[in-house]
């Protein structure tokens, strides 16, 4: 699956047409490694030298080469964002497993696509370029992501309901940019905040209605 | 998939996002995994770089030879046997994994492109790291260990 998509260039405000796609690849992975990881350590030192700790990415130590095997799981679905022939995002979406059950008491019980990873690179991330002197390129990746697991959702039956354990540097982000409700802690995910859709407030994001 | 084709949706959600973190998953650990991790690499590639040579001089062929052996320019096949820091691309590493009939995803670890978590295949690498240091001829010791290893890799 490819799909046109349109992301905002920084440079000029403007839309450009990027490729959204789901045949990802251990090549891919290897990308992230090779030409994501050297700018989050580079970032990751400049900010620690600073002493701006809290600014530290806190997804800086992730590896996408070791999620290899998981290419070939059927309850996986992996989408990458390319534009400039460059990847700008990434991620992993679980339809089947532990964390595949809405916890909402209005549905709670109800089958949601699991957002088990995503990770947008890092020279569109401002914080990281600005520790680099640097401007963020693309904005709206994490967006665009976030749309195709709702409508990925959508697809499987469940509605445009997922769920996802967020970092706590990137909860307001799910709450408010994505106004996903916030259930609470979970203790058997190093008590990380977890989020979900329903329906209604997935379409919502969706047609951007408020 | 329909994705929202409004420009004003984009914008707007945009200017929410406004560039900042996003990421899904685990929690951070310390900054010193990190640069173990690089270490882990370091000696991975060292590996890489034994099996290479052994797997050549086993098969008595030169580096040009080689090269054409495996369709691997030749000066991508020296800057992986001399110089450390030397990245190889993972076509080159699919080739000489085919050459060594050989899964590839094994030799994306040990040429530094991709990273084991798995003990055993840590410790098989270092043993081999170990008995292979190169020397004029192939002994059978190296002959032995270079075996080992190919089958190690083959079998798992």
């Amino acid at each position: 699956m490819k799909n046109r998509i349109r992301i905002i260039d920084n440079a000029t405000g403007q839309p450009v047409e990027a490729e959204l796609f789901d045949e990802v690849t251990v090549e891919h992975f290897i990308e992230t490694q090779q030409e994501w990881r050297p700018i989050v350590l580079k970032a990751a030192r400049q900010l620690a030298a600073r002493g701006s700790h809290q600014l530290i990415p806190q997804h800086f130590h992730w590896d996408w080469t070791t999620k290899a095997p998981e290419l070939n799981v059927l309850a996986n679905t992996f989408y990458g964002i390319r534009y400039e022939n460059k990847l700008q995002g990434l991620m992993k979406l679980e339809t089947v497993g532990q964390f595949c059950s809405c916890r909402l008491p209005e549905q709670a019980g109800n089958a949601l696509v699991y957002v088990d990873y995503v990770e947008v690179a890092p020279w569109n991330l401002k914080p990281l370029m600005s520790s680099l002197g640097e401007k963020a390129r693309y904005n709206a990746i994490g967006s665009r992501l976030i749309e195709a697991a709702v409508l990925k959702s959508k697809e499987e039956d469940c509605k445009g309901r997922i769920g996802l354990h967020s970092l706590p540097i990137t909860e307001s982000f799910y709450a408010k940019a994505c106004r996903m409700t916030p259930v609470g802690r979970d203790p058997a995910k190093q008590n990380l905040l977890w989020l979900e859709y329903t329906p209604e407030q997935a379409e919502n994001f969706l047609t951007g209605a408020r | 998939m329909k994705f929202n084709s409004d420009p004003e949706w984009l914008k707007r959600q945009a200017a929410l996002e406004d560039n900042c973190f996003v990421s899904v998953g685990g929690l951070v650990s310390a900054v010193e995994d990190l640069e173990q991790q690089s270490q882990q690499a370091i000696t991975s590639r060292a590996v890489f770089v034994n099996l290479l040579n052994l797997t050549r001089r086993e098969h008595e062929l030169s580096w040009e030879q080689f090269s054409q052996k495996l369709d691997v320019d030749l000066t991508e096949l020296i800057g992986i046997a001399n110089d450390e820091s030397y990245k190889p691309t993972p076509r080159t590493v699919t080739k000489i994994a085919h050459f060594l009939h050989v899964p590839a995803e094994k030799l994306f670890i040990l040429s530094g492109l991709a990273r084991a978590h798995d003990r055993q295949f840590q410790e098989a690498a270092l043993r081999f790291a170990a008995r292979s240091q190169p020397v004029k001829a192939l002994s059978s010791e190296e002959h032995e260990a270079l075996k080992e290893f190919v089958k190690f890799l083959c079998e798992r």
